[in-house]
């Protein structure tokens, strides 16, 4: 018997004011898979990532974690599910350290009436888990908006490691960073699967989708177009489905 | 070309030292600054009037501004977080209005005058932080609207003023607590309390902690699971529950329910935007507004001393208020 997708959609729709964002989308991807997202600007990407971060209800359709059906009314309940995204924007907040940001959430406690915060606990984790990680920053006292591109990306990954997440979703994470760091960016993402974990990685870049992911599913004005396995196409073949659609 | 330094988007040619910069960058860097405007102020009028530096007058500025002092702490929570609460006079004045009428009556106890005055508040500050988040309206919209409602309830229902006569109450207002050989009046206690507690808040709690989050970016809080929602009507709530508690020792400082604290809004939002908190949010701390509401004292009691009249007092009051968010606003080009 086949193990249950680790997430599935069931003709997933959302409308805005009459505008189809997304049409009956169904995809399965299994645990521990990565699967590369792409398609042009307005395929739909965007609208179904926020799905299935709990940042957007559907209009219709069913979302299913481990077979059973979610109904996500804020990015808590996502995140209650171990759904872990990492936006575009990065979602960070500019005057706050990278331990707070990293922590931002998930806060741990002196004393968890009052809602002390255990400050030095949090520090010390925060070293060791961008050590795991591989991540050099200066200190992890600096705030966020002294950081470069590469090192608030890093701060926005240490914090979906921190959360402790099995499906992780990507949003356009090598837009805004140079050569080196999209290099440090796509190990982490091998070093995310070989721990098992299930990655959403949404891309424009060709190279990095074929370098990371098991499979590819291309969307075009809402609709699902192709859901190929990456060692059975090639970047050509994708562009083709990005730009003409079904043939 | 020159050279320019690389952070230099504004065409503003300075080149700071790197420590200056550094510690102009600081969540607290006015405090320094208001600290030394604070004691240049002192310095000034101490050398200008023979009255100004005694514990007697200081004790004065102290009582005269701790009812704004007490708002502005709670209204500093509000702001770092982003949010405005131009209702604060009226819900002073409601507050203070509902216990003294509720103390007129000798067998009501304080307890219940309070109790009274602070849930009305707390309803109010809480309705205007529904209307916010819920509805979706501009917080100045939605909180000058409140000021209306509020003020329009508190006149219509005011029936003749309450005269209070009960000792303890007063007491709230005029009283002073005896600490070592100094007799400290109770509403600079009460203002020094307040302060303290919105201090340790935002220092070490994740309370706190989520109030700059908020301020700097709602949406990434929202996106990091936190109820950015549920914290903003707390703030509104705490806003309204302040200016309460302020409008309550406003009373015991008049023996009376009269309305004198319409449009003391301003001067709290101008004490805590003095203070370093930003419009815009994410920024400030409680020392801040501590030093912008002694500062705006200091400069009255110091103007009054030496006979400056109290529309030359508004023009100077005015002035520094502009003076201060302007050096804010270049220091954000460094």
């Amino acid at each position: 018997m086949e193990a249950r997708p680790a997430l599935e959609t069931k003709d997933l729709s959302r409308y805005f004011k009459g505008v189809v964002a997304l049409n009956d989308v169904s995809v399965a991807i299994s645990p521990g898979e990565v699967v590369g997202l792409v398609g042009d600007n307005g395929a739909g990407k965007s609208t179904l990532v926020k799905i299935l971060s709990g940042d957007l209800e559907p209009s219709s359709g069913q979302v299913l974690i481990e077979g059973e059906e979610v109904h996500f009314r804020h990015p808590r309940d996502a995140k209650k599910r171990q759904i872990e995204t990492i936006y575009q924007d990065l979602a960070l907040c500019e005057n706050l350290d990278i331990m707070e940001n990293v922590f931002l959430g998930h806060e741990s406690y002196r004393n968890p009436l009052l809602r002390l915060l255990d400050r030095r606990r949090m520090y010390r984790e925060t070293s060791q888990l961008l050590e795991e990680l591989a991540i050099r920053v200066p200190s992890t006292r600096e705030l966020v908006m002294n950081l470069s591109g590469g090192q608030r990306q890093a701060t926005a990954l240490a914090r979906v490691a921190k959360a402790g997440a099995r499906l992780i979703i990507l949003d356009e994470p090598t837009a805004a960073l140079g050569v080196n760091e999209t290099r440090n960016l796509l190990d982490l993402v091998l070093r995310f699967k070989a721990q098992g974990k299930t990655i959403i990685i949404i891309s424009h870049e060709m190279r990095d989708v074929f370098e990371v992911t098991d499979r590819i599913i291309v969307l075009k004005r809402g609709e699902l177009i192709a859901d190929k396995l990456t060692a059975a196409t090639d970047p050509d073949e994708i562009v083709r489905y990005i730009i003409r659609g079904r043939d | 070309m020159t050279a320019q330094s690389p952070n230099d988007a504004s065409g503003l040619a300075v080149r700071l030292p790197a420590p200056l910069v550094a510690m102009l960058r600081r969540r607290d860097s006015n405090v320094f600054f208001l600290l030394f405007v604070l004691v240049a102020a002192i310095v000034f009028f101490t050398i200008q009037s023979p009255y100004f530096f005694s514990d007697r007058n200081a004790f004065n500025i102290g009582r005269a501004v701790s009812i704004t002092g007490i708002a502005a702490a709670f209204a500093t929570l509000l702001m770092i977080s982003g949010g405005l609460d131009l209702s604060i006079g009226a819900i002073m004045n409601a507050s203070g209005l509902a216990a003294a009428v509720i103390m007129v009556d000798p067998e009501n106890s304080i307890i219940f005058a309070f109790a009274v005055s602070l849930g009305i508040s707390a309803f109010i500050g809480f309705s205007n932080g529904i209307i916010v988040t819920k509805i979706g309206v501009n917080p100045i919209i939605a909180t000058i609207g409140m000021q209306f409602v509020v003020r329009g309830m508190t006149l219509a229902t005011r029936s003749g003023s309450a005269l209070v006569r009960n000792r303890t109450f007063l007491e709230i207002g005029q009283g002073e607590l005896a600490i070592g050989t100094m007799e400290i009046p109770v509403p600079v206690i009460l203002m020094l309390t307040t302060m303290l507690l919105c201090y340790l808040a935002l220092r070490f709690t994740q309370f706190g902690k989520y109030i700059y989050a908020i301020g700097d970016n709602a949406s990434a809080c929202r996106r990091a699971g936190i109820n950015v929602a549920g914290m903003r009507i707390a703030l509104y709530t705490l806003s309204g529950l302040g200016a309460g508690f302020a409008g309550i020792v406003l009373a015991g400082l008049t023996g009376a329910g009269i309305p004198y604290a319409a449009g003391s809004e301003l001067s709290v939002i101008s004490a805590v935007i003095l203070g370093g908190v930003s419009l815009s949010g994410g920024v400030g701390v409680i020392q801040g507004t501590l030093l912008g509401v002694l500062l705006v004292g200091v400069l009255k009691n110091g103007m009054t001393l030496l006979n400056i009249n109290a529309n030359w007092q508004m023009v100077v009051e005015g002035s520094v208020l502009m003076i201060a968010v302007s050096l804010d606003q270049l220091k954000q080009r460094i």
